[in-house]
């Protein structure tokens, strides 16, 4: 087992708390929680939770070789110790001493020949019966099985052996083995069959495994190979036994011992330790010298049924317990699943458990449920978790998104981005700008002007390029009748942009007093500043500054700005133009930066403020529009699109508009954020035509539909589809089923004729206020008596009378949903198997109660038939 | 379709370098929301950390070797070492109740997946034994119903493995109802139920050999008509000394044939689990990858000549790759928008990973396998679901 002075450790066979780690001395620990009261300041940490106390130590026994502790409960903490001159001594450790132990430790076993003992075993069953295994001395037995109860036999014992032992008693030494075996040969390693105790498995130099028998030590099955060292038998499968030589581990079946079951691939350096995991079927532990890893194997699968004969499936695992260091040896946990302990040459230790592999799920609905061991653990989403909604996934935006209704407000189209919850800012300016877009046409489509409304929707990238008749004109700063020496761009075009932006509302007048009214209104001081700005009128921009400042959680340094910015001058040299434009740049917020960068920026050179990245994308683009020329601009909004584009910003859309540009940006923005909900509602406020048919749309489209009936949110799914069609009559389906009659095989569903099609899978009757009401009960086609309800044995059409057993008290409850409940229990419904049906109502008061068809003698399981029917909307309510 | 999938070519410099740039200040921006977080998830955690992960008594008699989940989350199939299969269904407490239990096979049933529910309630199974068998849940002429017990029928097994068969799945509903495993000995299989009305009918349409031993398989989820159907197969082989142990074939409309598309040469060592990200409207895929680290490609189509038989060309770039989990890494799984990324691994934990908007991968969470915290880890638990991180971190600073 152990060899040279590198630690080894083994474990306690009844004590689950206690293992002994060897090397020149024996040390017994006891493992506990770390940071117990038990666990005292001197416990060495083994792991996260545990650490171990040294509770003894004994250095009775120099030269040790192997260990082997008892196996019986009593005495406990007995072990036997075997030496490098082969002798084989008992000895305990801080135990109080009974009557028993007291016998048996210091008790010595002492070979004829003195040569090293290389393995110990405890006869599992008799465990009197002690069997060493010795290295070879001529012609000499090199596995000595000893009885611990026999007395000594002291006629035997040559004086000066006697001496080698010190000052123990010789009353103690015992030299006549009970039995010997392996002639001959040297014993690397042994051990005892579990299924016979009277069997033993050894393994000697001569390069063979040997199975003798007790009761007839002469016979013996062999077999030849290298493997011979450290046999262990499988706890859990007692004819199956590993084997290893050098780096290569042989996995045995003693039934069928005639060569390997098979072989492990071989590891570059030589073993040091193979062990079965006693916890667990066919996990094989292995380790080699000067290695920081275990090398684990896992047969899946017992060698067993089917004839042939097919290998296991064997999963190789490494696992590094204590991370660099070098790992002398390691030890099972006797009990505590797939645990082990491991030790450093420095005796350094570690507590360690071996996992299951595991193995895991996603559900639709963001739960995530994994399988470790044979245990199952779910761990799912907690919606009282109170993340803040920036830090949510977007699978949980979506979910509460389209439960608020998010994307259906077609009036006030802004409103979405509060329904999508108001915290997005590229939501809050995609809404905004379709609002626009929006209020736009239906102002154009006042003064039947068709050809403005197919632009608005193409974007300003589109509007600005078909800009023409653009007029310059230099406006006095307002409250000052000095020319400024900046240029500004009027067209209708130009203004149209504006609009878009939402600087101004409507008209060829810009009037961006409203637009400063609202920013104030929301206290967004600084960017309403700055709108006054471009607009030329400092006065403005300093009042609403100080209004800032002066507002409730106001910031006073408004003030101060509005003071720089009152000192305005034109004069190219000033101080004031020379200290503005260094220490713009020193000012955190971007409007209060792009406002001193227009003030001491060249006409026409407004980089510092086209190129401000924290400015809104619709702010930037309205003071393009404003300032630059018309050679300018369109390649300035180029250059912005193209960036909006790659970065799937959807501010771009402002610029994109609901083109096929729009659907590049879009599609970068759902590669990004996956984020086909806004997508798919965005692409629906299009012009029908174009972009709807884009394959890319229609796939977002069929994806967040496939994503609400995964969510079982099948009412927003219908009423996702209700909008869509309203939007693409295209996507309208048609009727799925229709019922003919008996006698004349015509479709008896007039309803179907007279009002569009409603409902899927049901044909509706008695329909109020539908002039044939009093011949509904016959086929339309040829007056025939439609058929009968299986339950009212009535003729399908019929008013029904209230069922008993459906008047309960949650009925009554909501008298509106009673009402629009009893129109559908009018509907004709039949079981699509057994063909058996009636009304509505009727048939699912009868299900109710029973599982069978109403009808006599039809066995049939109509309402068990469809499992996802079973389903319930998960947003019903 | 083509001119759509070009735009990825012709990324300019100018715009790549201020998305870089971009990139960079918003970052900045993610890490001062998350510390800024520690101390609240923490108190959070304490609170709830009992009702995150909850256990469920499984009572399988040996190893659980999967988990499945139906369409809508509402049930759940368990496979295991003893040779069975469970079928669970969550009540409306929220409570899973197992409501059938069978033997399957005659060896350790590796996988279990479920068909779409279009399709009827209808679940395959693999196992050691050499098939895969096809199951559907009839209405038992008893009240099994009744007793909260449902029946499950054998439909079919499918027998043409010589060895181990691996992994089974389910292809795209949009591609109707076809099945496939991949076995040890390296073979690909994909069957067809014709009639979908009659699953005892299968019929063998492809036979791949990867000449690999095969040991998961994951079907590409997108129902885009400009996305050939994909399969990507991965290998256990535990020979380092090559690499490509990950393979992806595509469906070739002009010669009716899966042929290679892709092998993932830098993928050199055994591959244990492999997953499409569900595609939902991309215009690439991305693909995790089991492996000695957690591995995420993203597989981005290059333009085709529709008319050739070629299959399709892609830029394969590495996301991410992370090697956390110590050593093998086991499972991964991509919850339904592809946003979250989950994974197991040989160091017993549960990892959670998520991107944030410029494809940045990072742990948002980790569990043990025993359902226990990891302690030391800030915000281990609360980063778990629908939380850390999010794209939101670029909105903040581009201003309104």
């Amino acid at each position: 087992m152990s060899s040279g002075y590198k630690p080894d450790i083994l474990w306690s066979p009844h004590h689950a708390d206690r293992y002994v780690i060897c090397d020149t001395e024996l040390s017994l620990y006891r493992i506990g929680p770390a940071g117990s009261p038990e666990t005292k300041a001197g416990a060495l940490p083994l792991s996260e939770q545990t650490a171990a106390t040294l509770l003894a130590i004994n250095s009775d026994t120099p030269y040790m070789k192997c260990v082997a502790w008892y196996p019986k409960h009593e005495p406990e903490c007995l072990l036997a110790v075997g030496q490098a001159n082969g002798r084989v001594v008992l000895t305990s450790l801080g135990q109080s001493h009974n009557s028993k132990c007291k016998e048996l430790v210091g008790k010595e076993f002492v070979p004829k020949h003195a040569r090293q003992c290389n393995t110990l075993a405890w006869n599992p069953v008799d465990s009197n019966w002690l069997a060493a295994g010795l290295d070879k001395h001529r012609a000499d037995f090199s596995v000595l099985i000893w009885d611990i109860s026999s007395k000594f036999s002291p006629e035997a014992v040559p004086a000066e052996k006697v001496r080698l032992s010190g000052d123990v008693d010789s009353g103690l030494v015992v030299t006549k083995p009970l039995y010997e075996l392996g002639q001959n040969d040297a014993c690397l390693s042994l051990c005892w069959l579990p299924r016979d105790h009277q069997k033993l498995l050894l393994a000697g130099m001569h390069r063979n495994l040997a199975i003798f028998d007790l009761r007839n030590t002469s016979q013996k099955t062999f077999v030849n190979t290298k493997a011979i060292q450290g046999v262990t038998v499988d706890p859990h499968f007692q004819d199956r036994v590993a084997s290893f030589f050098e780096g290569q581990v042989a996995i045995w079946d003693l039934r069928k011992f005639e060569k390997p079951v098979f072989t492990l691939t071989e590891q570059p350096k030589p073993l040091t330790k193979v062990a079965w995991c006693p916890t667990r079927m066919g996990l094989l532990a292995t380790l080699t010298r000067d290695s920081n890893i275990i090398r684990l194997y896992d047969m899946q699968h017992t060698p067993m049924p089917f004839g042939d004969e097919v290998e296991p499936t064997i999963i190789e695992r490494s696992v590094q317990p204590c991370s660099e260091s070098i790992i002398s040896s390691f030890a099972w946990h006797p009990s505590a699943q797939n645990r082990m302990v491991v030790v450093s040459p420095n005796r350094v230790m570690n507590d360690f458990t071996v996992f299951e592999r595991i193995s895991l799920a996603w559900s639709s609905t963001t739960a995530l449920m994994w399988a470790c061991g044979r245990h199952l653990y779910e761990c799912t989403e907690d919606a009282g978790q109170g993340a803040a909604a920036a830090e949510k996934d977007i699978a949980t935006k979506m979910r509460e998104r389209a439960q608020s209704h998010y994307g259906h407000d077609t009036v006030q189209v802004w409103r979405n981005h509060v329904l999508a919850g108001g915290d997005d800012p590229q939501l809050r300016s995609l809404w905004y700008t379709l609002h626009f877009m929006k209020q736009y046409t239906e102002n154009v489509e006042q003064k039947q002007q068709s050809n403005k409304q197919s632009l608005i929707y193409s974007g300003i990238k589109n509007i600005v390029k078909s800009s023409s008749g653009t007029t310059e004109t230099r406006r006095c700063w307002s409250g000052s009748d000095r020319q400024t020496d900046v240029p500004r761009y009027h067209s209708e075009e130009r203004s149209l942009a504006l609009q878009l932006c939402g600087w101004i509302s409507r008209g060829p007048d810009i009037d961006v007093e409203p637009f400063l009214k609202s920013l104030e209104q929301e206290g967004e001081w600084e960017r309403a500043a700055a709108v006054a700005l471009f607009n030329l009128d400092i006065r403005r921009a300093i009042q609403i500054l100080n209004k800032g400042a002066s507002a409730e959680k106001g910031d006073l340094n408004l003030n101060v700005v509005a003071m720089a910015l009152s000192g305005y001058t034109d004069e190219k040299n000033s101080l004031w133009r020379e200290m503005c434009s260094s220490l713009r740049l020193q000012l955190k917020k971007p409007y209060l930066c792009i406002m001193f960068a227009f003030l001491t920026s060249e006409p026409g050179t407004y980089d510092a403020v086209l190129y401000e990245s924290r400015v809104a994308v619709r702010d930037r683009v309205a003071f393009a529009c404003m300032f630059l020329n018309d050679a300018q601009l369109p390649r300035y909004i180029d250059k912005l699109t193209y960036e909006m584009k790659e970065a799937g910003n959807l501010e771009g859309i402002l610029l994109t508009g609901l083109t096929k540009d729009g659907v590049d940006l879009m599609e970068s923005y759902v590669d990004r954020t996956g984020d086909v909900q806004t997508a798919s509602f965005c692409m629906l406020k299009g012009s029908p035509g174009e972009v709807l048919k884009d394959p890319r749309v229609q796939c977002w489209i069929e994806n967040y539909r496939n994503l609400l009936d995964a969510w079982r949110f099948w009412h927003k799914r219908a009423e996702f589809d209700i909008h869509r069609s309203k939007l693409d009559p295209s996507s309208k389906p048609l009727p799925q089923v229709f019922v003919s009659c008996n006698f004349c095989g015509k479709s008896i569903s007039y309803s179907c004729s007279a009002i569009p099609h409603q409902g899927r899978g049901f044909s509706q009757y008695g329909v109020s206020g539908s002039p044939t009401k009093s011949k509904v009960t016959s086929c339309p086609g040829c007056r025939k008596p439609l058929p009968r309800c299986a339950l009212c044995l009535m003729n399908m059409g019929t008013p029904v009378s209230s069922c008993p057993g459906t008047g309960k008290a949650d009925e009554k409850a909501d008298l509106t949903r009673d009402k629009k409940l009893a129109q559908f229990n009018n509907w004709f419904t039949w079981c699509h198997n057994c063909r058996h049906g009636g009304h509505a109502g009727h048939m699912l008061s009868w299900f109710r109660d029973h599982s069978e068809c109403p009808v006599s003698a039809c066995t049939c399981k109509c309402m068990q038939l469809d499992t996802t029917g079973n389903l319930v909307p998960s947003d019903s309510v | 379709m083509g001119h759509m999938l070009s735009k990825f070519n012709v990324i300019g410099p100018l715009a790549a370098s201020r998305l870089k740039k971009k990139k960079k200040k918003s970052r900045e921006v993610h890490t001062f929301v998350f510390t800024s977080r520690v101390p609240l998830s923490r108190s959070v955690d304490d609170k709830n950390r009992m009702f995150v992960a909850r256990s469920i008594a499984a009572d399988h008699k040996d190893l659980i070797h999967d988990v499945s989940y139906d369409f809508h989350g509402r049930r759940m199939a368990t496979c295991s070492s003893d040779q069975s299969i469970k079928v669970w269904d969550k009540g409306g407490n929220g409570e899973w109740t197992c409501t059938a239990s069978w033997k399957t096979h005659s060896g350790s049933v590796w996988r279990v997946t479920w068909a779409h529910p279009e399709f009827g309630q209808v679940l395959a199974s693999c196992s050691f034994d050499r098939t895969a068998i096809v199951w559907e849940e009839i209405v038992g002429e008893s009240n099994d119903k009744q007793r909260g017990q449902s029946h499950w029928i054998k439909r079919t097994t499918l027998v043409d493995s010589r060895t181990s068969v691996t992994d089974v799945k389910f292809a795209p509903k949009h591609m109707g109802l076809m099945l496939t495993t991949c076995s040890a000995d390296g073979v690909v299989r994909i069957y067809e139920a014709p009639d979908v009305m009659n699953l005892s009918q299968w019929s063998l349409q492809h036979e791949i050999s990867s000449k690999l031993s095969c040991s998961c398989i994951s079907w590409n989820p997108s129902s885009s008509r400009a996305h050939a159907p994909m399969i990507a197969v991965g290998s256990d082989d535990s020979n380092v000394t090559y690499g490509g142990k990950v393979q992806i074939y595509e469906y070739n409309e002009v010669t009716r044939k899966y042929a290679k598309a892709e092998t993932l040469m830098t993928v050199a060592d055994a591959v244990h689990d492999i997953a499409f990200a569900p595609n939902l409207g991309r215009s690439f895929h991305v693909l995790a990858i089991a492996t000695k680290d957690v591995r995420i490609f993203k597989l981005v189509p290059l333009q085709k000549d529709s008319s050739s038989s070629a299959p399709t060309k892609f830029e394969v770039q590495v996301l991410a790759q992370f090697d956390s989990h110590n050593s093998q890494v086991w499972r991964v799984s991509w919850n339904i928008t592809s946003t979250l990324l989950a994974s197991s691994g040989d160091d017993g934990c549960v990892r959670l990973w998520k991107a944030n908007y410029m494809d940045n991968w990072k742990c948002t969470g980790i569990l043990k396998g025993d359902g226990s915290q990891v302690s030391g880890q800030p915000g281990a638990l609360s980063g778990v679901l629908g939380s850390a991180t999010a794209q939101s971190a670029l909105n903040g600073a581009t201003g309104r």
